[in-house]
């Protein structure tokens, strides 16, 4: 073809528009194979999922081939390398739970307050300054996380841990107890003649407050009583996964609350709804399939954690008494795959070996049901809001 | 509700809203505090004798004479407490037998104590490990060392339901009387002058390997690991990533297998990470055969699956930002589709796309459980690139664990774990400060 001529522009020209019927075929072609190629590169993704599920079944099966099922899930006692040996991981699914129970605890309120208010209560100025901060939290390292909880959290949590959790129940409790004492004292007064009202509802206030912080007190003097025996516990690692979760809970809730647009809110300032009301009573539920993505995702990143559970969740399996008492030690289904992992690779072939891949499974199946949840839901919200 | 109330309700709302916000910027504050302040004392801190002795003996660096005439001062000054020991020996060969035997459990304490504070006494034989070879390096270190020199630590077990309380006890109280008393406050006034602490940027923390287990040295085996395995993973994932976004931005249309693709993509950055490293040894290491055990390859790979889909959906957002404009212009020109992509859209997303790629590095960076059982060990030197096919390697987020759960003297480390964490959480936030700087960029030329 052209590839003797000089290369000037003219002949460059000449090449491009030159359709003789051969040429352009064998573009097509070559166009086509390209196509092909890139076909192929872009299902590779589809390819590593279905290895994953297969290597993770093909070494999960033979354990429940020796042991069957029932064990794994209704036994508490996990003694993988002792004789004979019981395989009963009931504690750890436990743990896991909790953990992440506690995550979503710590994450969702928060996560969703602060959504709302980046999406419409702050300036674009200030969003500017909050975005980074979001994105730094989600940058680092999940093992700098569980650095801090082992080294610097958990000694705290063990030698100042009533002061620790006071702290955190004053900042969780005083402005929301502020707020519900401003609605309290307006519901009560509302029947009220006009002339006393202001005065009665000032009393009224002052009393609530009042009872408001002698309840605090208690709740502190409580506090300060509890028994720490060790700050490597459920609690500790469920602040640090809930810090974790929270930038996933917050850019999902924020993108669904976007979502909702302009007209609905206008529609109800309209009518006359302070900011505050249109949040909690249009933009909120109408971006609550959004936000439930939210959660679901956060759910996946609380699960699916290992370094922070592994370093300072204190690695025991069982089943604290009561169940709720998040200031005992607990250990979880990643955690046990990465500590165990090590002695168990060679013994490859044992039940100790394979147990391990049944509770990867167990967890690949729980964030493989979690995620089709969270892509139903922002589906939903998408097909809703159009 | 009165309208006075709504509003001060509406108000509150706003300020639970803004409460949340600063709540997270507290977290990060508090999270990154400590890590900035405790990690840079891996660098900067108050350097004794002993350390220079070191780097001079072991490495060959610093200045001969002006070091050789530190070391001679601070002997002079130590001389006078091994003086006081000699003579307290001599006086114990003298006593009865009974007490003797007491008190001579205490003097090896004692004198263990010193040999840890200034190393080995001047006459004794040099002792194997490398770490019983010199004193305390750091300043702050040695403060620790006489601390645990001047009192002995007994518990008070009174309260049976709880735990010991912890009391110091001074350890001149059990030598009340005999020679060695005065050597406890000699050593206490005068141990700044034995140790002679100065200042110092000790810079090559980040370029030295650890000596004797992290007791000396610095954490270039890791880094490099590091920097090894996030390059690595980069130079598989980012191509494949990049044609499958391409792909599924531009030629893709709407069809079962592309649902399928996507939905893939979806689970892919489900699966957690754990997970991902028992599928690199099941997959890469055990059916495969890329290398016999662990190798940086092996966590490469492994790596770029787990970072495969942040790179896709990123660098597929990126293509599609590109204004629709441009591939109008060009297809009217009559270029065809394909050269439309290489040299209209692809230029023109670059900055998006090389965001995307950074952003992955850094997730590739911090990963931990995926290298677990694929590439990381806790000890090893520093790889050639030819090694790094075969060979495992230490990694920054491994030796993080590693040391301070696994190590054998956490506490006394604590430099080097926070060191490291700094040196990890600097590459990672550096990386992400590139990629949102590279983001404002690209913004403004869109928009301008």
């Amino acid at each position: 073809m052209a590839g003797t001529s000089i290369p000037t522009e003219a002949g460059l020209l000449r090449r491009h528009l030159m359709l003789s019927r051969s040429a352009s075929r064998l573009q097509r072609l070559g166009a086509l194979a390209a196509r092909g190629a890139l076909l192929l590169v872009t299902c590779s993704s589809v390819f590593a999922v279905i290895f994953i599920f297969l290597f993770i079944f093909r070494d999960a099966l033979p354990f429940f081939g020796l042991r069957g099922f029932a064990e794994v899930f209704t036994d508490t006692a996990w003694y993988p390398s002792a004789e004979p040996a019981s395989f009963g991981a009931l504690a750890i699914f436990f743990g896991s739970g909790i953990v992440t129970l506690g995550a979503v605890v710590v994450a969702v309120p928060l996560g969703v307050a602060a959504a709302v208010c980046l999406s419409d209560v702050l300036p674009f100025s200030v969003r500017q300054f909050a975005k980074p901060v979001i994105e730094m939290l989600a940058a680092i390292p999940s093992v700098a996380y569980g650095f801090f909880a082992l080294v610097v959290l958990a000694p705290l949590l063990q030698e100042k841990g009533g002061v620790v959790l006071s702290v955190g129940a004053c900042l969780a409790g005083a402005p929301l107890g502020l707020l519900a004492v401003v609605v309290l004292s307006d519901l009560l007064t509302s029947r009220l003649p006009d002339p006393s009202r202001p005065v009665v509802r000032l009393v009224l206030m002052g009393g609530l407050c009042a009872a408001g912080f002698y309840g605090l007190t208690q709740l502190v003097q409580l506090l300060l009583r509890l028994p720490i025996h060790s700050g490597t516990n459920a609690l500790n690692v469920s602040v640090i996964l809930g810090i974790m979760a929270l930038p996933t809970v917050v850019s999902v809730s924020e993108d669904a609350l976007h979502a909702v647009g302009r007209e609905l809110r206008e529609a109800s300032y309209a009518l006359g709804a302070t900011r505050a009301e249109t949040l909690v009573k249009v933009v909120i539920p109408a971006a609550r399939s959004g936000i439930l993505a939210a959660v679901v995702l956060g759910v996946m990143r609380a699960v699916g954690e290992t370094m922070v559970v592994w370093m300072a969740s204190g690695n025991a399996a069982q089943i604290p008494r009561p169940w709720f008492n998040v200031l005992e030690p607990i250990r979880t289904l990643t955690a046990t795959i990465a500590g165990e992992m090590g002695e168990a690779d060679h013994v490859t072939g044992s039940a100790r070996y394979h147990v391990l891949f049944a509770l990867a499974l167990c967890l690949l199946l729980i964030c493989f049901v979690c995620n089709l949840l969270g892509e139903w839901a922002v589906r939903r919200s998408k097909a809703r809001l159009r | 509700m009165r309208l006075s109330t709504r509003k001060l309700l509406d108000r509150s709302f706003s300020g639970l809203g803004v409460f949340a916000i600063l709540l997270m910027v507290g977290a990060l504050l508090v999270l990154l505090a400590p890590i900035a302040a405790r990690g840079s004392r891996a660098f900067v801190f108050r350097a004794t004798v002993e350390h220079r002795q070191f780097m001079l003996e072991e490495s060959g660096r610093g200045d001969h004479d002006a070091i050789d005439a530190e070391i001679r001062a601070a002997a002079e000054v130590r001389r006078k407490a091994y003086d006081m020991i000699a003579r307290f020996e001599e006086e114990l060969e003298a006593a009865g037998r009974s007490e003797r035997r007491e008190l001579r459990r205490s003097l090896r304490e004692v004198k263990d104590h010193l040999a840890g504070l200034l190393g080995p006494a001047p006459g004794n034989a040099r002792p194997v490990l490398l770490r019983d070879q010199y004193g305390q390096t750091r300043w702050d270190r040695a403060l620790v060392g006489l601390g645990d020199f001047l009192y002995v630590t007994e518990y008070d077990y009174s309260d049976p339901s709880g735990m010991g309380r912890p009391l110091l006890v001074p350890r001149v109280d059990g030598f009340r009387g005999t020679s060695l008393e005065p050597l406890f406050a000699y050593v206490e006034q005068n141990l700044e002058r034995m140790l002679r602490p100065r200042l110092t940027f000790y810079w090559r923390f980040l370029f030295d390997e650890g000596r004797d287990a992290h007791f000396f040295g610095g954490i270039w085996p890791a880094v490099l690991g590091t920097l090894y395995l996030t390059i690595g993973t980069m130079l598989i994932a980012a191509p494949v990533g990049i044609a499958s976004a391409v792909y599924l931005a531009e030629f893709a249309g709407e069809g079962w297998l592309i649902s399928l693709i996507r939905t893939c993509i979806g689970t892919l950055a489900g699966v957690p990470s754990i997970v991902f490293g028992l599928f690199g040894l099941a997959f890469f290491i055990n059916t495969l055969g890329v290398s016999d055990s662990k190798s940086v390859l092996a966590g490469c790979l492994t790596l770029a699956v787990l970072v495969l889909p942040t790179v896709i959906r990123a660098s597929e957002e990126a293509i599609l930002a590109v204004p629709k404009t441009y591939k109008e212009a060009s297809l009217s020109l009559g270029a065809g589709q394909g050269s439309t992509v290489l040299r209209v859209i692809l230029p023109a997303a670059l900055p998006g796309i090389l965001t995307s790629v950074i952003i992955s590095m850094g997730r590739a960076a911090g990963e931990t459980a995926p290298i677990i059982f694929t590439a990381a060990v806790s000890l090893g030197r520093p790889l050639s690139l030819r090694q790094t096919l075969s060979q495992p390697t230490p990694a920054l987020p491994w030796n993080i664990y590693n040391l301070c759960t696994e190590h054998e003297a956490v506490d006394q480390i604590r430099h080097v774990q926070y060191g490291m964490v700094l040196t990890l959480v600097l590459l990672v936030l550096l990386l992400n400060l590139a990629a949102i700087l590279l983001r404002a960029r690209l913004a403004r030329r869109l928009a301008g």
